[in-house]
């Protein structure tokens, strides 16, 4: 998967909107699962994440992050800039 | 910093309040004490130029008595001239800090904004509660809105006035013995206030046992409305026996494979939810039982119960911990300074005023009835107003 930044959400979670949100209004681009529906998503989201049982799961980069904490997304999404530079 | 003198007297009441101005800022100075006709006042007459007290200096420069520095401080000068300018190491003194970011600091934000109150909003996230539910029915205007929405167009609403914001931030500490209040936030910083508005909210009330917060996310979760789709094919131990706990079980019974539900009490709730619960033959109940640990060492993988009636043991072998058992009010910052009831919330008056002065409270982390986004809404605009009415006084 090339994405940069993926989303694992729930239809029913308002702090998955929250986060897909945002990102949009950050102007970053990314991947929405919902994993309700597309279990081969939930798979992929509980493997990347260690077995996570809790939505959204939001990686960037190499980074995976389980719920949405503004601070912490903010600061992940960093290394999109910096590989933007190298790039 | 440029060094600062001040040349005063006792029971000068200018003197006082320059010198508590400067503590407040955390502004260092020299005292030196003046009686008319003394060498000290022939020196200060000698820098100043003036002859009455007290008369202060930055560095070499007279810069005037007590107005004068809080003119200085309106201007923005003050900081320029202790030389802070450019570093911000002098904290500006805000109006009024709003706490929490829920739907009653939202609103505070805004009623204190359109006030031209200089306002600081703090909070780790936005939303607050309103945001574990996913839908509103009943707030005027909207017949029914998705929360997510909802929220972000109280968040518009308030980037209309160009509030400033710290948002992802916790706040640590208060200290609110002087005039002049001191937040101070988990990333080392203190903020400086003339009123604080707390509508910090509440937060679900955790089983306090073994394994719980080391597996939040990994099996133990707080939220059904977003999680309970997760739990497919698993097995899952729902706690508590009110409504939420119901609801998360009907939640759960589309997709688990197997449901317990365990509570320290009779099942309360409604009736009809409660039947369809009952008669699920995915679901076993066990009155009065209560959590001992979680255990699990990446993810949940099972829980121990214990019987309060006959002390019996039991272990379930679950995936996933539900854990509805009610709220606790996000009060602990204030415990110590003001009244608090029973139940932990803080207590207010008609104005939303703790007793503490220049100090006010809304919302759900107080104790005021009916815990509803338009009750805190409205809760948030009257804290906002109330600090507004202080601070007119004030001056």
């Amino acid at each position: 998967m090339s994405e940069k930044v993926r989303v694992y959400a729930t239809p029913g979670c308002p702090y998955c909107k929250m986060a897909k949100e945002f990102l949009s209004k950050k102007g970053v681009p990314f991947t929405a699962y919902d994993v309700k529906k597309d279990k081969e998503a939930l798979k992929e989201m509980k493997r990347i994440s260690g077995g996570a049982l809790r939505v959204p799961v939001i990686s960037v980069c190499n980074e995976v992050m389980v719920g949405f904490d503004r601070g912490r997304l903010e600061q992940a999404l960093s290394c999109l800039e910096q590989s933007s530079e190298i790039e | 910093m440029a060094s600062v003198t001040i040349y005063s007297t006792d029971g000068c009441p200018f003197c006082a309040k320059a010198k508590s101005f400067l503590a407040d800022r955390g502004i260092s100075y020299e005292e030196i004490d003046v009686q008319p006709g003394s060498s000290a006042w022939k020196e200060m007459k000698e820098k100043t130029g003036s002859g009455s007290l007290p008369q202060i200096l930055i560095g070499d420069e007279p810069v005037g008595g007590y107005s004068d520095l809080v003119h200085l401080e309106a201007t923005g000068e003050l900081s320029h001239k202790l030389g802070l300018a450019e570093e911000g190491e002098v904290a500006p003194l805000y109006d009024v800090i709003i706490i929490g970011g829920g739907p009653a600091g939202l609103s505070a934000a805004v009623y204190a904004a359109r006030k031209v109150l200089k306002t600081l909003f703090v909070s780790k996230d936005i939303g607050g509660q309103v945001a574990w539910t996913y839908d509103v029915d009943n707030y005027l205007g909207f017949s029914q809105v998705e929360t997510a929405d909802l929220i972000a167009k109280f968040e518009e609403h308030v980037e209309k006035y160009g509030v400033e914001k710290l948002v992802g931030v916790e706040v640590k500490a208060l200290e609110l013995t002087g005039k002049i209040k001191k937040v101070i936030t988990d990333d080392g910083k203190t903020y400086l206030t003339k009123t604080l508005i707390i509508a910090t909210g509440k937060r679900p009330r955790s089983l306090n046992v073994p394994g719980e917060k080391e597996l939040i996310g990994m099996g133990v979760t707080y939220c059904s409305t977003c999680d309970a789709p997760l739990f497919a094919d698993l097995d899952v131990a729902v706690m508590g026996g009110g409504n939420s706990a119901l609801e998360a079980v009907i939640d759960l019974m589309k997709v688990a494979r197997k449901i317990y539900m365990v509570s320290l009490t009779p099942i309360t709730g409604d009736e009809i939810i409660r039947d369809k619960v009952i008669s699920s033959p995915k679901v076993e109940i066990f009155i009065k039982y209560k959590a001992l640990r979680i255990a699990g060492e990446a993810t949940v993988e099972g829980i121990e119960i214990e019987s309060l009636e006959t002390g019996e043991k039991k272990r379930l072998d679950v995936q996933g911990i539900m854990v509805e058992i009610g709220l606790l009010p996000n009060s602990e910052l204030v415990l110590d300074t003001m009244e608090i009831n029973r139940i932990g919330e803080i207590v207010i008056d008609s104005r939303c005023r703790t007793g503490v002065a220049g100090i006010f409270a809304c919302g759900d982390v107080t104790d005021v009835p009916y815990k509803q986004v338009i009750v805190a809404a409205g809760e948030g605009a009257k804290a906002a107003l109330s600090a507004y009415d202080y601070i007119i006084k004030q001056r």
